[in-house]
This record gives C-alpha cells, structure tokens and sequence, in this order.
C-alpha cells in the first residue's frame, strides 16, 4: 500500500488526475517590519522577480532571481519570510486575531507564528509550542530574525496543552502530517498508507487537546499538506461527530472538501473546508472549526 | 539586567529596560511586554523579546537588542551598498566603504553599523582611527545577521 501508483489511483477516486507539479518559491512581507520601506521594489533592485500572488494580501511569487532570496539583507533583516503560498492561508483565517491569546500549537520552524504575530497588535500573545529541539533552535532564529515580542515558546507536545492551563481564543493546528510530493520529490517512495494512518491518530489526539484548551467562541484553523482524506476530511467528520466542533465556512483558495471519500459518506459540513489540489501551489488542506454552542 | 547595560555603554548609549518586563532564564535574557509577563511560566524555551546570551563570561547580544540601541547609541557608521553587502557575509571594513560615521570615531571602540537605509546589520570594533586609515581595514565585523545563515548552516 505505497509506491506512485498506488496514490496516484487514490488521488484519481478523489477527483484529482495525477500530474507533476514544480513547486514554485514563495514570499511574505512581514507588514509590520517592512511598512514604508517599498521591499517589493527594493528586492526587484537586487534583481528579483516577483509576481504578486492574487489569492494572498502580502505573498509573491518568486521569479527568476540574480540573488537568493534567502540570503538578502532584507531577509535576514526579518523585512519578509519564504513561505509557500498555501501555506500562507492558514492563519489568514481567523475572524481578528489582535489582542487574542492565540495557541500555535505545532508552531517549528515557526513561518506561521511569525506570520499570525505580523497580524496581531499590542496586548496579544502566542503561544507556540514544538517537541523537536532543532526545531525549536529554528523557530528561535525565526522569531528573532522577525523581531517578534509577543510570543512565548515552550518545549512541549500539542497533545499536552492543556497543562499549561490557558484558554485560547485562537488556535492554529498546523500538524504534523504525511507532506505530499510536490515539496518531497521521494515522497512516493517514503510514504505508506501506514504512515498516513499513523499521522491520522496523531492529528486527531491533537484536535481532542485543542478542543478541551478553546475558549468559549473561540476558533481552531486546522491545516495539513497531506492530500491524503485520512488526514484531512475524514479527521474534520470524525471532530464534527466526537469534539462538538463545527465546521466554518471560510473565503480562500480551494475546492471544497470531499464529502464522500472511499465509498464513505462525511458530514455535509466537511463540503466547508478547502481542498488545494497541487497546481498553482503545493496540495493542501485547510479548515476552520467553532465549539458548538451547546458544547461544554 | 548588568551585562545589558554594560553592553549599550560600549557604543556610548543607556538602554531603559523596565526590570520587572526583563527575565533572565539559562542566562539569556528577555524583554516580557505586559500581556505575557501574565502568563509565562519559567520552564519557556524563548519568551517576548530576546535581548541576548552570557556564555563564558561573556556577553552575546541578539539583534533585538542591537535593534534598540540605535535610536539611543552614539557610535554608528553607515556604510555603501557593496560594503554593507561584504559586511553581513562576516567581512572586515575599508575606510572607503564607510559612507558616514557618528560618535567615536577612535581605535578599539565599539560602533553599530547601519546600511543606507538605516537599518542595523551588527556591529564590530574600530581597528584604528577613522580619520588615519586609508586603505587599511578600520573596521572589525563581531556580529552581523548574516549569523542567521551561518546559525543553521
């Protein structure tokens, strides 16, 4: 239960034909540091192409570049950050996040922690948490780099939030999940169904910890670049029907999701979520979800 | 809260940290904005701002802290694009890529260094007097961001 074949015929009783994708290089400006400082014009000085990416306020593509894009002064000086594109949609969801305590509870190498602190103003906090301790060295350097105040780190699995006793009005899951293969040319090679089941479990843990740490009218965007429903549909039905979570309606780039999967009928409310087939991004999978209102 | 403002001191400048916002955890030190003064608990791997490490004695500022320092430091140099280039690849400094120079301007002084746009790169020592030196480096490079890079390398 591996190998091309076996996911491309998935991918094709999903809808989707299987077809090479070449990833295309990402950025975002990171509003607050760069405010008065025309970056998209200072990088084309330096000779770098950049094309505005239409769903996205502050993303653009990267073109051809005479410099690396990772190693530009204005990189280094937290002006902006590499991010793919879909990845940028995740904490983009969130109905207002200033002033909020927000949980970045999968947060290394940390793109989307800088990103929400971009977003957010005075008065609000992040806290983001991560296992891997080289992971957690990056995320350093990342909130560093982007001269971040308001985030505190904490060495500790997402499935343990709850220990740190805080309710979040905010919370992004950005799991741990199996990739695809536009961002892992081997993918089809190390993957197996068992590691998608694997991940699945796992993802799900963390949606229960989530749950018991929102706070009331609070919100949980849930995101993966697994293409795999396991990961992705099949975990928002299983959190609609276990967690007390509905499902939000939500404005970015995207299908909708899948609501029958391998013969299986979901919720009609996983049709919510979006589903990015790889195409103009690598795949990706997004969600946001709300206690609902009879839910302890 | 001492190797801080020991450290401004070197570039001519007294940095005003509030030290109930400071907190020094396995001697690095971080600047808490209000917010998460109420919620942090000690066992954090990084809290607010980083402002800097003690590691053998010595003290290593962050970039924040730099960051802070140039409004308030007397001692900056301001170099042209091509050395500011040079400069966050870990290169030393000529006279000639020096386009403006304030403060001290005296051998074995501390100096922020800034790009055109004003924007702190690190800093570094001066290896001898501005006003001497032509063609010689004046400059030492101690810290600058191209240390991000080097970091993960």
């Amino acid at each position: 239960m591996s190998g091309k074949e076996f996911f491309a015929n998935r991918y094709r009783q999903l809808g989707w034909s299987f077809r090479e994708v070449e990833p295309r290089q990402a950025i975002r400006i990171n509003q607050v540091n760069a405010k008065g400082k025309n970056l998209p014009e200072r990088l084309r000085s330096l000779g770098v192409e950049l094309e505005k990416i239409p769903f996205l306020k502050e993303g653009y593509w990267v073109g051809k570049s005479r410099v690396s894009a990772g190693a530009t002064a204005e990189y280094l000086l937290g002006l902006y950050s590499i991010q793919e594109a879909a990845a940028q949609i995740p904490a983009t969801l969130f109905a207002g996040v200033k002033g909020k305590t927000v949980l970045d509870a999968c947060a290394a190498p940390g793109g989307k922690t800088t990103q929400l602190a971009d977003l957010m103003g005075k008065g609000s906090v992040i806290v983001a948490l991560d296992v891997n301790k080289q992971r957690l060295a990056a995320l350093a350097n990342h909130l560093e780099r982007c001269h971040v105040r308001c985030c505190v780190v904490y060495r500790l699995d997402a499935r343990q939030a709850s220990s740190l006793d805080l309710k979040f009005d905010r919370i992004l899951l950005d799991v741990p999940c199996s990739g695809n293969f536009v961002s892992d040319p081997k993918w089809f090679s190390r993957r197996t169904l068992v590691d998608v089941q694997r991940n699945s479990k796992v993802q799900r843990e963390i949606l229960t910890e989530a749950a018991n740490c929102l706070a009331p009218n609070g919100e949980i965007v849930y995101s993966t670049c697994s293409l795999e429903p396991e990961e992705d549909e099949l975990n928002m039905d299983w959190a609609v029907k276990t967690l007390g979570l509905q499902i939000q309606v939500v404005n970015c780039l995207g299908e909708d999701g899948l609501t029958a999967v391998y013969g299986q009928k979901l919720d009609d409310s996983v049709s919510r979520c979006r589903r990015i087939w790889p195409g103009e991004t690598q795949g990706f999978f997004v969600c946001k979800l709300k206690k609902r209102l009879n839910t302890p | 809260m001492k190797p801080l403002t020991v450290f401004a001191s070197k570039f001519g400048g007294k940095v005003a940290l509030n030290p109930e916002f400071v907190v020094e955890h396995a001697q690095r030190y971080y600047l808490l904005n209000p917010a998460l003064r109420k919620i942090v608990k000690r066992n954090f791997y990084c809290a607010g701002m980083y402002l800097g490490k003690v590691k053998g004695g010595v003290f290593f500022p962050s970039f924040n802290l730099l960051n802070m320092l140039v409004p308030i430091a007397a001692n900056k140099v301001i170099l042209d694009r091509k050395a500011a280039w040079l400069f966050i690849c870990g290169r030393d400094i000529f006279r000639k890529g020096i386009v403006q120079s304030m403060g001290s301007q005296r051998r074995g002084d501390c100096t922020l260094v800034l790009n055109e746009y004003g924007e702190c790169l690190g800093f570094g020592m001066l290896a001898a007097d501005l006003g001497d030196a032509s063609g010689r480096v004046v400059f030492r490079n101690v810290l600058d961001v191209g240390d991000f890079l080097r970091r993960e390398g």
